[in-house]
């Protein structure tokens, strides 16, 4: 498994934990209509900060110092998962500017934590899609390294 | 990526170039050796630079290592 995948697993385990701590801000802002306070409203970010800069350290590790990190394969297959992400965040920017005036109406307002979440959100999905479509191209990281 | 006309011969030469490990040969032709299995196996078509350095590698011409078969094209003259 090289840096590519190792980095694309990584975005998906950190996908995995955040996208519910979204989704469950969501659902307590519009469905049960409360408002975390206090730190309960920031604890994802610092979690976030250490998981990344953890990753990002692991990461630049090489396996080894002889051994070729990147090709054109794996260029191509960054290039691919890029243009996957870009046209992701297209359809989440819109998604992300419509909802929230359908859910609250045109003239509704949100608090501006919630923008927050919102980016978060796009990010993480963005990194989901990126990391989704590199182990896809890769074949899931198994299949092909026989 | 792939390209079900274009077939290679990379595992045949490996063997006949001493046994040639997979990673020998990346190490050689500069890419990775998943890319090599890639190859091997078909699912990735080189770039002309890198079938050239796999030809390299071994030795022999580009045309000893990948055939492109293609029923459409009309042989120059």
């Amino acid at each position: 498994m090289n840096r590519t995948q190792k980095s694309a697993w990584s975005n998906l385990a950190v996908a995995a934990l955040y996208i519910p701590v979204i989704v469950w801000a969501l659902v307590r802002l519009f469905v049960l209509k409360s408002i975390p306070e206090g730190l309960e409203r920031f604890w994802p970010v610092p979690v976030f900060i250490i998981f990344a800069v953890t990753s990002i350290v692991l990461m630049r590790r090489k396996q080894s110092p002889v051994e070729v990190e990147s090709d054109e394969r794996d260029r191509l297959i960054k290039y691919r998962a890029v243009v996957a992400c870009f046209v992701s965040v297209w359809i989440l920017l819109a998604a992300a500017t419509l909802i929230p005036s359908i859910v609250v109406g045109v003239k509704g307002s949100i608090p501006i934590w919630l923008l927050t979440f919102i980016n978060v959100g796009v990010l993480l999905i963005t990194l989901l899609v990126y990391s989704v479509a590199v182990l896809v191209q890769y074949g899931w990281g198994a299949k092909d390294g026989r | 990526m792939a390209d079900d006309r274009l077939s290679n011969q990379v595992r045949r030469l490996r063997f006949e170039n001493g046994e040639m490990t997979q990673q020998q040969l990346a190490d050689r032709a500069g890419v990775t050796r998943q890319t090599i299995i890639a190859i091997e196996a078909g699912k990735y078509a080189p770039s002309l630079p890198l079938a050239f350095r796999i030809a390299h590698a071994f030795g022999v011409s580009i045309d000893d290592v990948f055939r492109y078969e293609d029923t459409d094209l009309k042989p120059g003259r």
